[in-house]
């Protein structure tokens, strides 16, 4: 009988065969392939930021105290005017400033640019996206964590909850342009509204005597803006809220139910604290994301410009015995205004600068400093999700 | 197999279970069983894992029909000369009336004060005096009152394990039980912990009906009044604990006794 050969990598004689191995060059292989990977990453992001510090910093900072550029920040954007004299100097002003300067100047006047959007600061655009965040989380946490507590606390699983998740997983992925049309039909044009006077375009009016309800949409505005949205970042807010009730010990339920809770006492009292403060850790990422979008805000709520903030709406000047009546009514409609009027958003402001005016260094530089502002309110928002997460995870623990 | 406690009784027992199936779906999991807990004793359900006993002791206050298709079958329950399935029952009146301790001792992670005042405020009770009375009485009877009285409102969850388990003993009496059910109460905690709750139990049997799965034969000795032993979803023998552990009269109690099988 001939024996079997052993082959010379099962030779149990020779245990520590040579370091050098095939399995562990390839090891060694993957090892570097990964890391390279992920080099090429960390190199790109830190190439990005760098690139906006560089050239964004310079506009948003100063040298001297604050080290803020106040006015970039607490001014509404207006029309940059260049003024050029023959000696080579350059002046930059506003439109107020320019024919005093060019009066000034006279013949010495060598040329005059005016750049759209590229003057003044950014206040306008930093209000907008605030209004705009509130309104978003606002209506997507209480769709969101409703939904989410059904998901999780009372659906049985079946194939309805399956078509459901599936529908949020498709929200997901729903491109954003998408919700921006979404938003112009349903919000902009149909959404419903409170008026005596009915527009012809209303699809259709229910009559409720002392006033009509009127499906006439919103306009653009800051609400349809935030519905449409909310809508955006509903799938997060789901899913993380979900996770986060899940995350609490089902211990909890069955010894409040035990206690003779009923299944909403159980929720509220049992769940739901030690849920909160994950919900709306998760929540600050979907702010990061509303505040980012711009596709579904261009036909909903945002303008390229505007020289007035949300409450600062032209409103009929009262007689001076007007009644007081009168007076709260008025401050009313101040204050609906800031929702019922569009505004200038961050993103869609440095689409406009980067894409919408002839470019040249005026507006390169109002955009980079856009985009410089922009990321460290983005980046500040993360920052605290990651903070809040940490100390609540210190604080929570069982 | 019929069997039921040998004792003479004076007072009508508690919790009655007359035939009861209950099923998993179609995993039979409890077959025909007939047990009776007296008012004031200890009762111990023993048996090998999987027997049975954690679903029998979920049965009294109707806990275990969270799970879908987790149901009684057959038979009845009775808690205080009340089928416990009739349709008018308020299962969270029901409850408050059993209460239960769990195996993992599982404080909310709040204050010492809200832990124990939980129950109460689910049922309406919001009046702070009625509050503060209840929260003393049910930690003085947990034996927790000296320790804790000063730091009522310290979390929960940094107490020691066997403090966070007589909390929810008191948590659980707090709503003023006539039955309490206990599933393994001792099981995750140290030898002296585990003493103090065993010496807490029959402390409890004054006031209260104390019904407890272990899966410790010796713990069954010690504390209860009356054991029941389950293998395989049947009741295979139920009696006065002395009698049960010295004359089992059945082959199979006794040679679980012995440790034949576990």
């Amino acid at each position: 009988m001939i024996p079997t050969p052993i082959h010379p990598k099962l030779d149990p004689a020779n245990p520590f065969v040579g370091h050098q191995s095939r399995n562990q060059i390839r090891e060694s292989f993957v090892r570097w392939i990964l890391r390279i990977g992920t080099l090429i990453i960390v190199s790109v992001t830190a190439a990005i930021i760098l690139h906006i510090a560089a050239k964004g910093a310079p506009v948003a900072l100063s040298r001297e105290w604050p080290f803020v550029n106040v006015a970039f920040l607490t001014e509404l954007p207006s029309t940059l005017h260049v003024i050029q004299d023959h000696q080579g100097h350059i002046i930059e002003t506003d439109v107020n400033g320019a024919d005093a300067i060019k009066m000034q100047l006279g013949a010495n006047l060598r040329e005059e640019k005016t750049i759209s959007y590229s003057g003044g600061g950014i206040l306008g655009p930093i209000v907008g996206t605030a209004m705009l965040v509130i309104v978003s989380v606002g209506v997507a946490l209480l769709l969101g964590v409703a939904s989410a507590i059904y998901l999780s606390e009372y659906a049985s699983h079946g194939k309805f909850i399956e078509m459901v998740r599936l529908a949020i997983l498709n929200l997901a992925g729903v491109p954003s342009v998408v919700f921006g049309l979404f938003g112009l039909g349903a919000f902009v044009l149909t959404a419903p509204v409170f008026t005596n006077t009915p527009l012809d375009r209303a699809i259709f009016t229910i009559p409720l005597g002392f006033t009509t309800l009127s499906f006439q949409g919103w306009d653009t505005c800051v609400l349809s803006g935030g519905f449409t949205l909310a809508f955006v970042i509903l799938p997060v807010i789901i899913t993380a809220s979900e996770q986060c009730l899940q995350a609490v010990p089902l211990e909890f339920r069955e010894t409040s139910m035990a206690l003779g809770a009923t299944r909403w006492q159980t929720i509220w009292r049992a769940v739901l604290p030690f849920a909160t403060p994950g919900i709306l850790t998760s929540s600050i990422l979907g702010i990061a994301r509303a505040a980012g979008e711009t596709a579904p805000i261009m036909f909903t709520a945002a303008l390229a410009f505007k020289d007035k903030l949300p409450w600062q709406k032209d409103l009929v000047a009262l007689p001076a015995d007007a009644s007081w009546f009168a007076h709260w009514e008025q401050s009313i409609q101040r204050f609906l205004a800031i929702f019922t009027e569009s505004v200038q958003a961050l993103p869609y402001h440095i689409y406009t600068l980067a894409a919408r005016i002839p470019q040249n260094e005026y507006s390169e530089r109002a955009q980079y400093g856009s985009v410089f502002v922009f990321l460290i309110l983005v980046a500040s928002l993360a920052a605290t999700s990651i903070w809040m997460r940490r100390r609540l995870r210190a604080k929570y623990k069982w | 197999m019929l069997v039921s406690a040998t004792s003479p009784k004076q007072l009508p027992p508690i919790v009655e279970l007359r035939g009861v199936d209950f099923c998993y779906g179609t995993h039979l999991a409890l077959h025909n069983i007939h047990l009776s807990a007296e008012r004031n004793r200890v009762t111990a359900l023993i048996g090998p894992s999987g027997c049975g006993k954690s679903t029998l002791l979920r049965c009294v206050n109707r806990m275990n029909e969270r799970l879908t298709g987790a149901r009684v079958s057959q038979g009845q329950v009775f808690v205080k000369g009340k089928n416990i399935h009739d349709a008018d029952v308020d299962l969270t009146q029901l409850r408050k009336q059993v209460g239960m301790v769990f195996q993992k001792s599982n404080p909310f992670p709040k204050s010492i004060y809200d832990n124990v005042a939980y129950g109460l405020k689910i049922h309406g009770i919001t009046a702070k005096d009625i509050l503060d009375d209840a929260v003393e009485r049910a930690l003085r009877s947990a034996v927790l009152w000296h320790e804790l009285k000063d730091r009522l409102n310290q979390n929960a969850l940094r107490l020691s394990g066997g403090e966070q388990q007589r909390l929810c003993i008191a948590r659980a009496i707090a709503t003023n039980p006539d039955v309490l059910l206990m599933d393994e109460p001792c099981s995750a905690l140290d030898p002296i912990a585990t003493l103090q709750i065993e010496e807490l139990m029959q402390q409890l049997a004054h006031d209260y009906t104390v019904i407890f799965v272990t899966h410790n034969m010796q713990q069954a000795v010690r504390v209860s009044d009356y054991t029941a032993f389950l293998h395989l979803g049947k009741l295979i023998e139920f009696g006065d604990t002395e009698e049960l552990f010295s004359t089992p009269k059945q082959k199979l109690t006794e040679s679980y006794l012995r440790g034949t099988f576990s």
